[in-house]
């Protein structure tokens, strides 16, 4: 693998606006009833006055170990040179073994192609132009790096190696790309 | 209420529901039947029993073609592009347990109509003369056939176990006791299966060896049991998300489910029905179609169980 596209979605400074989910609805023609991309706002945690939400990207892990990939019987769902999950068409049934695999249930039947779908990074369209996936260049509060973890001097690499950081379900094995800062902010349940 | 973020609608955890709930009896319906007429041979031939014409072995030969094409036919509809299902047949990722299953169902399917075609072979010569050379051929390798059958099927049923607890998100589904219970449950379900339709169809006397598949219940029905006692143990044993998923068997409607059809229909009514009833009901035909009816539904319950509350808790 040449390269290691990973994500970090800073739950600091992400603010719920859904700005991100707006821009990648626009640059995928993602029909309106489905979605690639949520940030779900959960909370409120802590106990008053000390109380606040968590904001939770929802989207595509792109997991190293993926088991969207690992299930597919035809191969239509894999793993490309850059790492990111990708889904050929041609070679799809349709048998929803992906979407029921998924732990993150991000993937989805989209309803014009009947072929499942989800979050690529924007590869075919702003990554193949050298240009950030549209959620992150959109983000009005720069909560969102993105970058190539194999290479030293990334953004994400300083981010990751300064910053505490986590990555969703880790016990299951799936090693996702997609990492995250946790919210400074503390509390127990009440 | 609205979200700000969007429609929650495609993040239903349920996404495989009952049609596969359907396929998944029907292919464990027909692997049973063909381990239990299989077996019953090999029990009869190794006593120097007559094997001709055997009720059971011919109510197999109906059931073990017929349930897995009308699940297969199912599982080929629910495909979100039912027309392009040949890539499937084209295209093997070997990692993929369902790719496993399709190579297995390609040997099996031929298979169990050849096994059919031999047990019925005066009324396929009768109809399709032209067959009567390949017939000869297949009842010369009759023996290697269904070795290769028994196999087979243990392996179709098998597979439809393997095939949910591949999904390693779901708790109740990602146990490796979840082959063995569908296997022991398939056992059960085709030999009910063989007696109901023998019963009906096939059965000259009272008890055309019925006795020997009654055999079978007690020790098929008590692995099924156990197997379910695992489940539900090791599951309290296995983490936050695990020990959340046991609600499934104490609350909500798989609950009901869970206790009226897979353990009352399934394995309480058929267990005491043996042992209590008294000799002169036991080979009437009453008895044997309401006790194999039963079994049969606690069966199809037990699918539905799995699939539903198996999807409904994810970790």
């Amino acid at each position: 693998m040449t390269k290691r596209y990973v994500l970090v979605h800073d739950e600091n400074k992400c603010i719920g606006c859904q700005a991100c989910n707006v821009a990648c609805r626009s640059e995928n023609n993602v029909p309106e009833s489905v979605t690639r991309l949520q940030v779900r706002i959960e909370g409120p945690y802590g106990n008053f006055p000390h109380l606040h939400f968590k904001y939770n990207r929802v989207s595509c892990e792109q997991c190293e170990n993926a088991p969207c990939v690992k299930v597919c019987p035809t191969g239509a769902a894999y793993v490309n040179d850059d790492g990111i999950v990708s889904i050929n068409e041609g070679k799809c049934v349709g048998c929803l073994y992906c979407v029921a695999a998924c732990p993150y249930k991000v993937r989805f039947i989209n309803p014009e192609t009947r072929v499942p779908d989800k979050c690529d990074f924007c590869k075919e369209s702003r990554l193949a132009r050298g240009e950030e996936p549209a959620c992150v260049s959109v983000c009005p509060t720069d909560a969102l790096t993105f970058g190539d973890a194999n290479d030293l001097n990334s953004e994400v690499r300083k981010l990751l190696d300064t910053k505490q950081n986590y990555q969703q379900k880790v016990n299951l094995g799936t090693e996702p790309r997609v990492y995250r800062i946790p919210s400074r902010r503390g509390g127990i349940k009440a | 209420m609205n979200n700000i973020w969007g429609s929650m609608e495609q993040y239903d955890p349920v996404v495989w529901n009952w049609i596969i709930a359907v396929y998944l009896f029907m292919a464990g319906l027909s692997a049973g039947s063909m381990l239990v007429a299989i077996g019953l041979k090999w029990y009869k031939q190794s006593r120097g029993l007559p094997t001709e014409g055997l009720p059971v072995i011919k109510a197999a030969a109906v059931i073990g073609p017929v349930a897995i094409c009308l699940g297969m036919a199912l599982l080929v509809l629910d495909l979100t592009k039912p027309f392009e299902f040949y890539h499937i047949l084209l295209n093997y990722n070997l990692t993929s347990v369902m790719a496993w299953g399709v190579i297995a169902l390609l040997v099996y399917i031929p298979l169990v109509f050849v096994f059919a075609a031999l047990v019925f072979e005066k009324q396929v010569l009768h109809f399709a003369p032209w067959l009567a050379g390949v017939l000869k051929v297949c009842r010369q390798l009759e023996g290697s056939l269904n070795k290769l059958i028994f196999a087979l099927a243990l392996g179709v049923g098998v597979y439809t176990g393997f095939l949910l607890s591949a999904m390693i998100s779901y708790p109740i589904l990602n146990t490796a006791v979840l082959p063995a219970l569908f296997l022991a449950s398939a056992m059960s379900v085709g030999s009910a299966g063989n007696i109901l339709v023998a019963t009906l169809f096939f059965s000259k006397k009272e008890s055309d060896c019925i006795e020997q598949v009654h055999r079978i219940e007690y020790p098929v029905a008590f692995n099924e049991a156990l197997c379910l006692v695992l489940l539900f143990v090791g599951l309290n044993f296995s983490g936050p998300a695990a020990q959340a998923a046991t609600a499934a068997i104490t609350t909500g409607a798989w609950a009901s489910v869970f206790w009226i059809g897979v353990v009352g229909l399934g394995l309480v009514v058929p267990v005491l029905a043996s042992t209590l009833a008294p000799k002169a009901w036991r080979h009437t035909k009453g008895f044997l179609i309401t006790v194999s009816c039963s079994t049969i539904l606690g069966v199809l319950a037990l699918r539905h169980f799995v699939v539903y509350a198996g999807q409904s808790y994810i970790s």
